[in-house]
């Protein structure tokens, strides 16, 4: 029995690990094409299968772009620290896949596991029936700060310190307000398993219905934690060379971009499966129970990879439709706006959940109305954000009036 | 005092002098001994007072675990760099959350690992790196000679002879609370649920009080904050053009 | 200038409304925008082409600046007079023009030896407009290519050569303009 623990697990594992390297890869291409159409070109469109003529549309650019950073050289400058510049990615890329232990990839599949002893289907999970796996992907993802810190000053480089000091201001700072938009969902599914919140999702309706400015707020700091444009100031080209990785190159390099690529995708499952119901699709095409077939097992993971895939599209659409936050506009985004949005909402899904729980308002009539109540709040908490506008519309640099001119 | 015990006094004894070693400021050669010494006193406390404890091959993960937390430990404390004492210490404490994983305790593991090393450990690598890249600080120089480690390594071993003999007797005679803990459940998948239950109901006047200190230090450190602005030495409010 | 010049006349910046407080129709608009490229790129309508298997369409060939031509008059001699005037007016010094005794008894000069060195011309298209007998040309030939720098040295046969190959393609600016030279 314990052998068979370990086999699945190491099974998923390889699996898991295996999609997320070759879906990493491949992202990067999705992502070099998306900036080619929307900037009007065609991009990427040569490498094919090696040694023959055949193009395949540039589907071979991200062996060719593997093969190319790995003959190079993987270079280390004399004035940095060596021990910690080595770490810094290996620690970064370590704890972007450690994530990946808890989030599912699918639901489950219809075979008795053998690992369990109790005849439970096996689940599409590395580690399943995790108690604290929402913790766990937050705890894991602070460690993440590590690597970008410690990249950052061991390069001995200006650029690279100031890039790791804003990206580690700019995670701790959005790991609050990622914390409070997932609240709501904890209180909501009574879980922190993120299995047993997609259940619930397939039960009781997908949470970006019913607990809208929870997703505002974690969708915006999803943004923010994965470092993605119009959040991208860790490694803004134009004022910090490279940001944190400026002095990495040849492998190590790769580590750091790979580990980029897997932030987003990380983000995007925990958006999947917090507030986009998982592998839930209404219309009964992937049912909502555990019992299913091996059609519906299939179903629910292409269901689930597939929105994974579409919400990874809109990270990469906003890339190129909205402008960087200044630093300060970022800061003040997300003490003075984000956070007051995300405690409204934990408020708000408290208390409709206890009215919800006292009178027992079961049935999708009674879902639709607290759902409504949940938008209505959303609506005038953003709407009076937006006319106190705390420090977010308008902080341009202030002119000397006239009556200034006089007295000063 | 039986033969286990004068055992643990020679190994801790050991181990003292190990650590007088391995304490910064000292050669390079001196802290090659320092570790070799301390591995020495390590595997000799294993062989002879906690090798009868438990049975081995069940718990090697559980020995790896604890093996890189010590080091860690102790790598920590003999580094002279404080940016690398950090990382050893944040290596410390992931070992630390990977021991209570490794018993069953979920929530405690991962909230070492958030707390700890997610919030403040990196609070702290901010300020040493703004701070002090490498090398001694000028109140690094005022030493007290090998008094001060000395007593550091005393008082360690004392400590640990303390926990070790503890330790040792509730292993040798009937342990009365492991039925409780097996009451307790630890694994149970309502675990967190009826962790949060216990917070809440037998632990809740704790909870808002330190809650209320916390909301007081946050209202302080804002506070402190608005006084340092407006004080004299502080930049203007309005940006110039 | 500096900022407390009076000459200098500061414009307030226009106060926020609510739409821009909101940050929503500015970001839906952004968006819109990506999406409708998006769209035109995906349907085909791309700014770039696939170069070797499709040539790049130059919109008015008369006025794109590639490789220099010599142009001939009607009898098919060389136009230029050997004047030096695209020669001085080069901001890169890559004309080199060796002036002799015209053998004709139209102009007095003619060049003997006339270099365009293409690797260090910027393309400014300065030297035309200084030709006064319009015997220097850009062309829209933009594929210029060589195995050595020694290739890519045009002397007088290799620029009539380049007349020869485009002139049915783009006409000369002025046919007559070197008979009154």
């Amino acid at each position: 029995m314990n052998q068979a623990i370990v086999l699945e697990a190491l099974i998923k594992t390889v699996i898991v690990i295996g999609g997320l390297a070759t879906g990493a890869a491949y992202l990067v291409l999705l992502e070099r094409k998306m900036a080619a159409w929307v900037q009007d070109r065609i991009g990427p469109n040569r490498a094919g299968i090696p040694l023959t003529d055949i193009r395949l549309g540039g589907l071979g650019q991200p062996l060719a772009d593997g093969l190319k950073v790995l003959f190079k050289e993987d270079f280390t400058p004399a004035h940095v620290d060596r021990w910690l510049f080595t770490l810094a990615p290996v620690l970064i890329l370590v704890a972007a896949f450690a994530a990946f232990a808890v989030i599912p990839f699918g639901s489950v599949l219809p075979v008795r596991s053998a690992a369990t002893g109790t005849g439970a289907p096996v689940s599409l999970v590395i580690a399943p029936g995790v108690n604290v796996a929402v913790l766990y992907v937050f705890a894991v993802s602070s460690i993440a700060v590590y690597g970008v810190i410690l990249g950052g000053w061991a390069s001995n480089n200006k650029y690279s310190l100031l890039g790791g000091l804003r990206s580690s201001a700019q995670l701790i700072a959005y790991e609050l307000p990622m914390g409070l938009g997932l609240l709501g969902i904890v209180v909501a599914a009574g879980s922190l398993n993120l299995e047993e919140i997609i259940v619930r999702q397939a039960a009781g309706g997908w949470y970006v219905l019913l607990q809208p400015l929870g997703f505002i707020v974690f969708v915006v700091a999803a943004f923010a934690e994965a470092a993605r444009l119009p959040f991208d100031l860790p490694e803004c080209e134009q004022e910090l060379v490279g940001g944190y990785h400026t002095e990495y190159s040849g492998m190590r390099l790769l580590l750091f971009l790979l580990t980029e690529f897997l932030h987003m995708i990380t983000a995007a499952a925990l958006i999947v499966i917090l507030f986009l119901g998982g592998w839930h699709l209404p219309g009964g095409l992937t049912g909502s129970t555990d019992e299913v077939g091996w059609f519906g097992a299939l179903a629910r993971v292409v269901v689930l990879v597939g929105k994974v895939f579409l919400v990874i599209v809109v990270f990469m659409l906003v890339r190129w439709s909205w402008p960087r936050f200044r630093y300060d506009q970022l800061m003040s985004l997300a003490w003075k706006v984000m956070l007051p949005l995300g405690m409204v909402n934990f408020l708000t899904v408290a208390v409709l959940e206890q009215v919800r729980w006292a009178w027992r308002l079961e049935g999708p009539y009674w879902t639709a109305l607290l759902a409504a109540a949940a938008w209505g709040v959303c609506a005038i908490a953003v709407v009076l954000l937006a006319v106190a506008a705390p420090g977010v519309a308008d902080n341009r640099g202030c002119r000397f009036t006239e009556s200034e001119e006089q007295t000063g | 005092m039986n033969g286990a015990s004068g055992w643990l006094c020679a190994v801790l004894l050991l181990g003292m002098v190990a650590l007088c070693l391995l304490l910064p400021a000292t050669t390079r050669r001196r802290r090659w001994a320092g570790a070799l010494l301390g591995l020495l006193s390590l595997l000799l406390m294993l062989v002879e007072v906690l090798l009868p404890l438990v049975s081995w091959t069940a718990q090697a993960v559980f020995w790896v675990l604890a093996a890189v937390t010590i080091g860690a430990a102790v790598a920590a404390i003999s580094m002279t760099k404080p940016v690398y004492t950090a990382v050893w210490f944040g290596l410390s404490l992931l070992g630390t959350a990977s021991l209570l994983l490794f018993d069953g305790a979920q929530f405690l593991s991962i909230a070492t690992v958030a707390v700890y090393a997610g919030a403040i450990l990196v609070t702290f690598l901010f300020v040493i790196m703004l701070a002090q890249p490498e090398g001694r600080a000028v109140y690094d120089r005022i030493t007290w000679r090998w008094y001060s480690k000395a007593a550091a390594a005393l008082v360690a071993a004392i400590l640990m002879g303390i926990l070790t003999l503890a330790l040792d007797r509730f292993a040798r005679t009937e342990v009365p609370w492991a039925p409780a803990l097996e009451q307790l459940d630890v694994l149970h998948p309502a675990h967190m649920a009826r962790f949060g239950g216990e917070l809440f109901s037998k632990h809740l006047l704790s909870i808002e009080v330190a809650g209320a200190l916390l909301l007081v230090a946050l209202v302080g450190a804002i506070s402190i904050m608005i006084q340092s602005g407006r004080s004299p030495g502080a930049p203007p409010e309005r940006m110039e053009p | 200038m500096k900022a407390d010049d009076p000459r200098v006349k500061w414009l307030d910046v226009p106060p926020m409304g609510l739409a821009e407080k909101l940050y929503l129709p500015l970001v839906t608009h952004g968006l819109t925008t990506t999406l409708r490229h998006l769209a035109a790129a995906l349907a085909g309508k791309t700014v770039t082409v696939s170069y070797p298997e499709e040539e790049p369409q130059i919109d008015n060939p008369l006025i794109y600046r590639g490789v220099h031509r010599l142009n001939r008059d009607a009898e098919g001699r060389v136009k230029c007079v050997a004047c030096f005037l695209c020669a001085t007016a080069c901001p890169a010094h890559c004309i080199d023009i060796v002036a002799a005794e015209s053998p004709w008894p139209d102009r007095e000069k003619y060049p003997a030896s006339f270099v365009v060195d293409e690797l260090r011309c910027i393309y400014c298209g300065m030297c035309e407009q200084a030709c006064p007998v319009d015997a220097i040309e850009l062309t829209s030939l933009y594929n210029l290519t060589g195995c050595s720098r020694e290739e890519m040295v045009y002397d007088k046969e290799k620029l009539l050569s380049v007349y020869d190959a485009t002139i049915d393609r783009e006409p000369m600016r002025s046919a007559d303009a070197g008979e009154t030279a």
